[in-house]
């Protein structure tokens, strides 16, 4: 009696597995997940297994062995997470329905918390992971990719809504429209993330505060990443690269607060940061390398600070929308540089203006762009340079550093 | 001669007043920056001299609308979300505000032709219909 006590409580404790194979007894998932008690671990054979709305209602872990396939035959999401800590680990998870209206996933979670998805591949998806109103999440090592489109029809990569507490990292996201989508999500960590060729963003938050992303890479994205509307956000480590096309930046900051951007290099971007209406946030050693525009500050941007960054060959270093400066530029290395240093201290003796009166021209007429090379531009900019009308006097970095910062 | 009657209906046809088609995923919301991708939300006018304002989302538009103040618009279109891709003038729409219909701004705002489409779609998604009208005076208040 005593053992069958002890006995059914570490069974309980541990769980069953049910193996689940084309030449098993249990030969589909749906059957596996339905005679499964909670806290069972189901041991997915190698095999292609057509099957979609797999819904979990129990505590569960799902574990792939061999690469297992589910195929969902492009008929809504594929696997639904309704239960507290459920594990996918394993899985290759394919085609998923596309849609205007809803927004299906290879897997769907949904009011939980504790779940954790690892080492999935998912391909050809509309969404890859949607997690809605669901906390203390797991999500590392995936692969999620879909089909490229150049247009629009294409759903996200790892969608987050109304969420907290989630650790993203080592996941690779391509060919998806935002690779990771945080909507209305605090107090979560992204990291070591590779996020490219998406069709919109590489990382894209909306209305979320008290996040920070680190060591993630953003190539080719139609444009990196964009901050929108949130607070408090740290960004270190990153790098942007290749954001090229007319609306394209490597990061973007629209009406955002508070937050911090150290380390990070922007390297052969259209824009390197766009920002706007964006406040009180601190750059620290970050490089920006051969960008069209290194930084571009439209419209009602106050006390951002612009510290120990390296400005390496862009075509604008920093470039205005209006006459007034409320943001400081302080020791800060500038390639097109051209004072001296005489008292050999490291600190070039004249102050340098990193807004060229030709910013201004393009801003307002694109299409001078074309001009960008000729003599007129550089005999106005440098005319500017000696006595600046249009742009902000105060605008000026007083200790330029005479070498890079590393 | 010939080349001057060119010229003439070239520079004519290019201030005609009508609307330009978004390119999804290249074009940009004049508003909130973002590129446009969504075909079931977005939206444009055009100005009485004919230049193209394009938009990721309704709500967007209407946001643009009551911060400019008097603008000269000749022409509002948004997309129905019945009919994503389609664009319909945006006074006749009939709009939705659903909590299971995401727009790209957090709004939850979309735009169908027909007022017995939105009735539809609010017994499926739940949610409330509003006219041109009421749902610029909705979108203003937040």
């Amino acid at each position: 009696m005593i053992f069958y006590i002890v006995f059914g409580f570490t069974n309980l404790l541990l769980g069953n597995q049910i193996e689940i194979c084309p030449t098993c007894e249990v030969k589909t998932i749906s059957e596996g997940i339905e005679m499964a008690q909670p806290g069972d671990e189901l041991i997915i054979q190698s095999g292609l297994y057509k099957e979609h709305n797999l819904t979990i209602k129990k505590k569960l872990k799902l574990t792939g062995k061999g690469k297992p396939v589910i195929d969902g035959g492009k008929s809504g999401h594929i696997l639904k997470i309704l239960a507290d800590s459920v594990t996918i680990s394993g899985l290759t998870i394919q085609n998923v329905e596309q849609s205007y209206t809803k927004d299906y996933a290879a897997i769907y979670i949904s009011r939980v918390k504790y779940y954790e998805v690892n080492n999935v591949i998912l391909e050809n998806v509309f969404f890859g992971i949607l997690v809605e109103k669901s906390h203390y999440g797991k999500i590392y090592n995936n692969q999620i990719s879909s089909v490229a489109m150049s247009e629009a029809g294409a759903g996200n990569g790892i969608h987050l809504w109304h969420c907290s507490n989630v650790e993203i990292f080592g996941n690779e996201i391509s060919d998806v429209r935002d690779g990771i989508y945080f909507e209305f999500v605090s107090d979560s960590r992204i990291w070591d993330n590779y996020s490219h060729d998406n069709i919109r963003y590489g990382l894209h938050f909306m209305f979320s505060n008290n996040d920070s992303y680190q060591d993630n890479v953003f190539v080719n994205n139609g444009a990196g990443v964009a901050v929108m509307f949130s607070k408090f956000i740290t960004m270190t480590n990153n790098r942007f690269f290749k954001n090229w096309g007319t609306a394209s930046y490597g990061l973007l900051l629209k009406e955002i607060y508070d937050a911090e951007i150290e380390n990070n290099i922007f390297e052969e971007n259209t824009i390197g940061i766009n920002l706007e209406g964006s406040t009180r946030i601190n750059y620290k050693n970050n490089v920006f390398k051969r960008n069209g525009w290194a930084v571009k500050i439209a419209g009602a941007c106050y006390a951002n600070k612009f510290y120990n960054n390296n400005f390496l060959h862009n075509s604008f270093d920093i470039s205005y929308n209006s006459k007034l400066n409320d943001n400081s530029f302080e020791s800060n290395y500038w390639s097109s540089y051209t004072g001296y240093d005489l008292d050999k201290n490291g600190i070039g003796d004249i102050p340098y203006r990193p807004v060229k009166l030709f910013s201004y021209v393009v801003n307002r007429t694109p299409e001078t762009i074309v001009l960008l090379r000729s003599l007129f531009v550089d005999i106005i900019n440098f005319s500017e340079k000696v006595s600046p009308v249009f742009t902000p006097d105060n605008l000026m970095d007083q200790n330029p550093l005479m070498k890079m910062v590393l | 001669m010939i080349l001057l009657v060119l010229v003439w209906v070239v520079s004519l046809s290019s201030c005609k007043i009508e609307p330009e088609p978004i390119q999804y995923g290249a074009d940009q919301c004049h508003f909130c920056k973002m590129n446009i991708v969504d075909k079931a939300h977005a939206a444009q006018y055009v100005t009485d001299k004919g230049k193209q304002y394009k938009y990721d989302a309704i709500e967007c538009m209407i946001r643009e609308i009551s911060r400019a103040g008097n603008l000269q618009i000749s022409m509002k279109l948004v997309s129905d979300f019945s009919a994503p891709g389609n664009m319909i003038p945006a006074e006749e729409a009939s709009y939705i505000i659903s909590p299971g219909i995401k727009s790209p701004m957090g709004a939850n705002l979309s735009a169908v032709k027909e007022l017995d489409q939105a009735k539809k779609l609010i017994q499926e998604f739940e949610g409330a219909v509003f006219n041109w009208d009421d749902i610029q005076g909705k979108i203003n208040s937040k």
